[in-house]
């Protein structure tokens, strides 16, 4: 059985004359990780609030862990941790107080006034999480003094401190500074791994999609292409080698003899598949004073498959 | 076990999760759940409450506003001729009327939860809205009960006290009129999102409720639509049922108590309900539905 299953889902905002989700399906299996892509106003973060039950679907239906969102919001609750696009802490609250809160809703642990008086298992579990994302420090300040980076950190604690089977992540490393960012990857990752937990993300930074096993492009609130992120290059984009040589000239009438396609700007650049780089390089005599061999990434395929598409919506 | 740990304890490698962490088990049963979850929301409003100087502030001062400076100035024009202290009457009116207004104004913060979009954090999580509704009222209700508690003192300054069991009995009646307020605060609050309009809607909910309800000026001679309005506010029977308390075996009972206290407390549960199920299903309604 699937985790996720989506059927036939439509989104339509009081007032609009288009759908923002418009009749969209797609399943994720257990322990998958799934990139859900898109230009701004795609249909993203709608989609994601409605599997988070945050939202209410116009019609289709959504299935997360068996449960259904719009009948059994509940027990999907139950399954779920989500970190939203915007923070949703309380700023007067310190770190700790936000982390509380959110275990005591969960069932967590029962509530007490001071962390000292919380459950040995909590404050371990606390101290555990904030160690590894590196706010310990920050713990018991309060929200507002806290930068972005420290705060979507703590958010992230919040989320995995009822080990949801799945995670959702809208954005999650939105504002971010890089070292932040790879710290957090490193941990969800981690967090993956331990617990085989379901992650589906949402980014619009496309290299934070490259390790996933699934990608779904949404546009105009259509799933346009569910794929693996290498059936997505392999299907749009082509390998490239990047050449040069002193004699350019019969580096290019030798690519020619070859029937080999190249751009000449700069460098050359010669695109190739069905065959190896090796076997390029092989049928050329002129000597090279350049060889670099280009692979192209989730970004180049995302923005090509989006050239392809349409484009983005503005 | 060694139950203490130092906060600034060190893990050797940041980064990556050495050990599995302590597992943390969710409680199995329901109620204890919402109740849990109905202790965690209270105990936020009352942190927040400590943790803002405007509103403990707010908290005292607004009883020298309605009992030293409205009340005083009515008990020197208009105490004659009534059969009954104005005083003690419109003591007992503040207080309830402080309790209702002061839970109103708590309650318009959901609006401030929204724009920080912690009602989000808060609607996403496995628990009952009514819980949410009914742990914030809760919260509300602390701040009303410290306002309370400042009408009191106001009062003594002015003269005019309660006996021990009086004071006991409003303050275990306290409970079910800050969660008449807040249910009624909700209809209107939880269908507002910005903070400008929730503030003119605490003045919406709580003005006709001071004036109409029988709070500092009596209305046994109300009729017309000030009558029917009068029986339609939650606060009526509230303010009704504490008076039959403190008034309960003196004098001027029958003029100062206008309903069976029975009636009024069946009148504060109906419409209580009412109004914590539809306020609730706003608030819900319109975190979600966009």
């Amino acid at each position: 059985m699937s985790l996720i299953e989506v059927n036939h889902l439509v989104k339509r905002y009081k007032g609009a004359n288009v759908p923002a989700v418009d009749d969209i399906s797609f399943a994720v299996e257990p322990g998958e990780f799934v990139a859900f892509l898109g230009p701004n106003g795609a249909g993203k973060t709608t989609t994601i609030s409605i599997l988070t039950t945050t939202l209410s679907l116009t019609s289709g239906e959504v299935k997360i862990a068996g449960f259904d969102v719009k009948h059994e919001a509940r027990q999907v609750r139950e399954h779920i941790g989500i970190i939203f696009q915007k923070p949703s802490l309380d700023p007067n609250l310190t770190a700790e107080e936000n982390i509380r809160f959110h275990a005591c809703l969960y069932g967590m642990c029962g509530y007490r006034p001071a962390f000292k008086l919380m459950s040995l298992a909590y404050r371990r579990r606390v101290l555990d999480l904030a160690e590894i994302v590196g706010i310990q420090d920050a713990l018991f300040k309060p929200v507002k003094k806290l930068s972005g980076g420290m705060q979507r950190k703590l958010e992230i604690i919040r989320s995995l401190i009822h080990t949801p089977e799945v995670l959702f992540l809208d954005e999650p490393t939105q504002g971010l500074d890089p070292v932040s960012r790879r710290g957090l990857w490193d941990y969800i990752n981690d967090v993956r791994r331990q617990y085989g937990t379901t992650i589906f993300l949402t980014t619009h930074y496309i290299d934070e999609a490259e390790n996933v096993d699934k990608v779904c492009v949404i546009n105009h609130g259509k799933i346009a292409i569910c794929a693996s992120p290498d059936e997505m290059k392999r299907s749009l984009l082509h390998q490239e080698l990047i050449l040069d040589a002193e004699q350019r000239d019969d580096l290019l009438d030798e690519l020619t003899g070859l029937n080999l396609s190249y751009k000449a700007n700069g460098q050359v650049v010669v695109p190739f598949s069905g065959t190896t780089a090796q076997e390029v390089i092989a049928g050329l005599k002129t000597p090279l004073n350049t060889l670099k061999i280009h692979e192209p990434s989730l970004e180049d395929a995302y923005v090509e498959f989006l050239h392809i598409t349409g484009g983005a919506i503005q | 076990m060694n139950d203490t740990l130092s906060v600034k304890r060190v893990t050797p490698v940041q980064g990556m999760i050495t050990s599995k962490p302590v597992a943390l088990a969710r409680r199995k049963s329901k109620v204890s759940r919402e109740l849990n979850a109905v202790s965690a929301v209270l105990a936020r409003e009352i942190t927040l409450f400590f943790k803002s100087p405007g509103t403990i502030i707010m908290s005292l001062a607004m009883p020298i506003i309605m009992m030293g400076m409205i009340g005083g100035n009515m008990m020197q024009n208009m105490s004659s001729g009534l059969g009954f202290q104005l005083g003690e009457f419109m003591l007992v009116g503040m207080l309830v009327n402080m309790l209702f207004m002061t839970t109103t104004m708590g309650m318009a913060t959901l609006v401030d939860d929204h724009e920080t979009d912690f009602n989000q954090e808060m609607l996403v999580s496995p628990v009952s809205r009514y819980s949410l509704v009914v742990g914030k009222i809760l919260g509300a209700s602390f701040a009303a009960i410290v306002s309370m508690a400042g009408t009191l003192i106001v009062g003594l300054i002015m003269g005019i006290t309660l006996h021990i069991g009086q004071l006991l009995l409003i303050l275990a009646l306290s409970p079910l009129i800050c969660l008449s307020g807040g249910a009624l605060s909700m209809i209107l609050i939880g269908l507002i999102k910005s903070k400008k309009t929730a503030n003119f809607a605490v003045m919406i909910i709580t003005m006709p409720q001071m004036f109409l309800s029988g709070a500092i000026i009596p209305i046994s001679n109300s009729h017309g639509a000030l009558l029917v309005l009068s029986r339609l506010m939650p606060m009526t029977y509230c303010l009704d049922l504490t008076r039959a308390v403190v008034y309960a075996g003196t004098p001027e009972y029958n003029s100062v108590v206008m309903f069976n206290p029975l009636i009024n407390f069946a009148a504060i549960v109906g419409l209580t309900m009412a109004c914590l199920i539809i306020g609730t299903y706003f608030f819900a309604r319109t975190e979600k539905n966009r």
